[in-house]
């Protein structure tokens, strides 16, 4: 009888190709959520604070969100944006504009890998005023990025008359992450080069602390009065934070793991549709998979068992 | 080196490699008296090959399409330009006005708005160049690593128009910004460009240290001095004793002191950042391989060229399948 070409060598043939074309990694313009963020770091001393303890991941403050802004970028869609700044103090500085993710990964990971205590160039931390410079920064932009804006709150010196944030609810989209436990820890004292000097106490802090990696005032002891040789505490304040976002009409969201902010950082309400060059790689190879299962899966209809 | 999948819940499909093992894969054929056949050891084999290669087919589909990816990668690049460190002083002072005009900018501008124009103006005509950017005011702060990535480092520039804060404090950038050439190869010509109002001391200790690196590093110094209102051109000396009297002019004895190649600029002078352009431009090179970190590797072509490798002799097997006698 005549062999034939029949259906199931063309299922096999189709699965071939569509597995060749998805080697070659084809994309197509689709709309998608992609995201706009900038995030701003709080690169104050509290943030070394090491409450964290979770395995294979920095246990200080600063480290572990870091680690967790990594995850969140390399989780973003591609033609999702990602920009970086620092606060301190009062100010927010940025480092570099919104970029590409995909494109721009290596780039936008080395930078972050080099986010530093040391890089501030003061020491105190007015958060509501370094919350008002990031929201002005970036209500400056066009069209503006969603802020996150990851602090533990803590504020140094301690200040009796909370400012108020200049700004209309909703006016500025994004998240507040508060970074840390809300169980107080001592914070480390550094040195230039990141030795251990013990912790801070609270004496150095009830006059302004004006030691920075650079500056060095520490000599000056004329403040050290009522010196009770007890350590500065330092916990997440997750009131003052949560009141904030509410004010400025942003999200709250407490850093427990590099997951949850990139979980929360995909959330299509922070996103918005664009027209993206969209991977369909992996349906082509999903088609493939089921035309190569399909013979197990059905035995031919027409063919008749032998049974013995 | 670790792995990830995009969206592991597809690895499940992995399951189906199990099928071809359970059930045949080719239609059953009617014959008489199966008990007649002799056992053939070859066709056994060959329906074995078969079933692995459909398996192994089938997992390296499903694995592609879960996503796969390595992570902390270093991709080798090469660069055939120069290696230019952009300092830039981000200090408070760089928020007065500048006392020049620069491309048609009025001389009410802030010096920030001056250098981010400046600094992006000559990134965009140094085309094969590699930048690396270090900002700096109370303490340095690493803005952009050694990269070809312009889009990156005009990105960076462009986030110099905002406010600076603190300080300038000179010596701990221009370390920072040395420390970008320690332990690399110099294959091409080691630029640090600073643009910088000046107005600062650096103390003898830190004079000697820098020094000694630039000497190390073979590196040149590129000095765009923006000028304010008030203060003096850099090659004036100063009029009284004090050593106050003229910070820029004493950073300007200084940096001449330092035994490398050093030149400065004027940006009141239109032609100054033309000038260092020309100047980069005369400089050899010698092309760099270097190392830049790729965060995320998609493997998943791997995975689908794997497929597609197992399925060519399935493909031929299939076509030499007899369907009826």
């Amino acid at each position: 009888m005549k062999a034939r070409v029949g259906r199931p060598f063309a299922g096999l043939a189709a699965a071939a190709v569509l597995t060749l074309l998805a080697w070659a990694d084809p994309r197509i313009p689709l709309e998608r959520p992609v995201f706009r963020y900038l995030f701003v770091l709080d690169i104050t001393q509290s943030m070394n604070a090491r409450d964290y303890h979770l395995e294979g991941l920095p246990a200080d403050r600063l480290g572990f969100a870091k680690a967790a802004i990594r995850r969140a970028i390399t989780d973003l869609p591609c033609g999702s944006q990602a920009g970086l700044g620092l606060f301190t103090t009062q100010n927010v500085e940025l480092l570099f504009e919104p970029l590409e993710v995909c494109r721009h990964a290596g780039v936008i990971e080395d930078v972050l890998e080099h986010v530093d205590w040391r890089m501030a160039w003061a020491a105190d931390s007015f958060i509501a005023q370094g919350l008002n410079a990031a929201l002005r920064i970036v209500k400056k932009r066009d069209p503006a990025p969603r802020l996150v804006f990851l602090s533990d709150g803590q504020q140094t010196p301690e200040d009796p008359v909370r400012p108020e944030l200049k700004i209309k609810p909703g006016e500025v989209q994004g998240l507040i992450v508060g970074v840390g436990d809300v169980k107080p820890v001592p914070i480390p004292r550094l040195d230039r080069e990141n030795r251990p000097l013990g912790f801070w106490e609270k004496a150095d802090i009830l006059a302004p602390v004006t030691t920075t990696a650079y500056l060095d005032a520490s000599a000056d002891t004329s403040h050290r009065r009522g010196n009770d040789g007890s350590l500065y505490l330092s916990w997440l304040h997750e009131t003052e934070l949560r009141d904030f976002a509410d004010t400025a009409g942003l999200g709250y969201l407490r850093l427990d793991t590099p997951e949850g902010l990139s979980l929360a950082l995909r959330d299509p309400a922070l996103g918005e549709l664009r027209v993206v060059p969209t991977g369909i790689g992996w349906t082509l190879a999903l088609i493939a998979w089921l035309l190569v299962i399909w013979p197990h899966l059905v035995p031919d209809p027409r063919a008749r068992h032998v049974s013995g | 080196m670790s792995f990830g999948f995009v969206s592991p819940w597809w690895l499940l499909l992995g399951a189906g490699a199990l099928l071809p093992w359970l059930r045949p894969g080719q239609p059953a054929v009617d014959y008489s008296s199966l008990a007649m056949m002799p056992e053939d050891r070859l066709s056994v084999a060959i329906d074995r090959g078969l079933r692995a290669l459909t398996s192994l087919a089938l997992a390296a589909l499903a694995a592609g399409i879960a996503g796969p990816y390595a992570l902390e990668q270093w991709e080798e690049r090469l660069g055939t330009g120069a290696h230019i460190v952009l300092l830039m002083d981000r200090s408070s002072s760089m928020n007065e006005n500048f006392s020049g005009r620069y491309l048609g900018g009025t001389a009410g501008e802030s010096k920030n708005a001056v250098a981010r124009r400046l600094l992006a103006d000559f990134v965009r005509r140094r085309g094969d160049d590699l930048f690396a950017m270090v900002a700096f005011s109370a303490a340095p702060r690493y803005v952009m690593p050694l990269t070809q990535d312009r889009e990156a480092v005009l990105a960076a520039i462009d986030s110099v128009g905002d406010r600076g804060h603190g300080i300038t404090n000179i010596a701990p950038g221009l370390a920072m910004a040395l420390d970008f050439f320690n332990g690399r190869p110099a294959t091409g010509a080691r630029i640090i460009l600073l643009v910088s109002d000046g107005a600062t001391r650096i103390e003898e200790e830190s004079q000697d240290m820098i020094r000694q690196w630039f000497q190390d590093s073979q590196s040149r110094l590129y000095w765009i001095y923006l000028r304010s209102t008030n203060s003096a051109p850099l090659d004036r000396p100063p009029t009284g004793a004090s050593d106050d009297a003229s910070p820029e002019y004493l950073l300007h004895r200084y940096f001449q002191s330092l035994g490398v190649p050093y030149t400065a600029y004027e940006a009141t002078n239109p032609r100054a950042v033309e000038e260092a352009i020309a100047d980069i431009g005369r400089l050899a090179n010698q092309p760099l391989r270097y190392l830049e970190k790729v965060p995320r590797k998609d493997l998943s072509g791997w995975c689908y060229g794997c497929a597609l490798i197992l399925l060519l002799p399935l493909l031929a097997a299939k076509s030499l399948e007899v369907h009826a006698w």
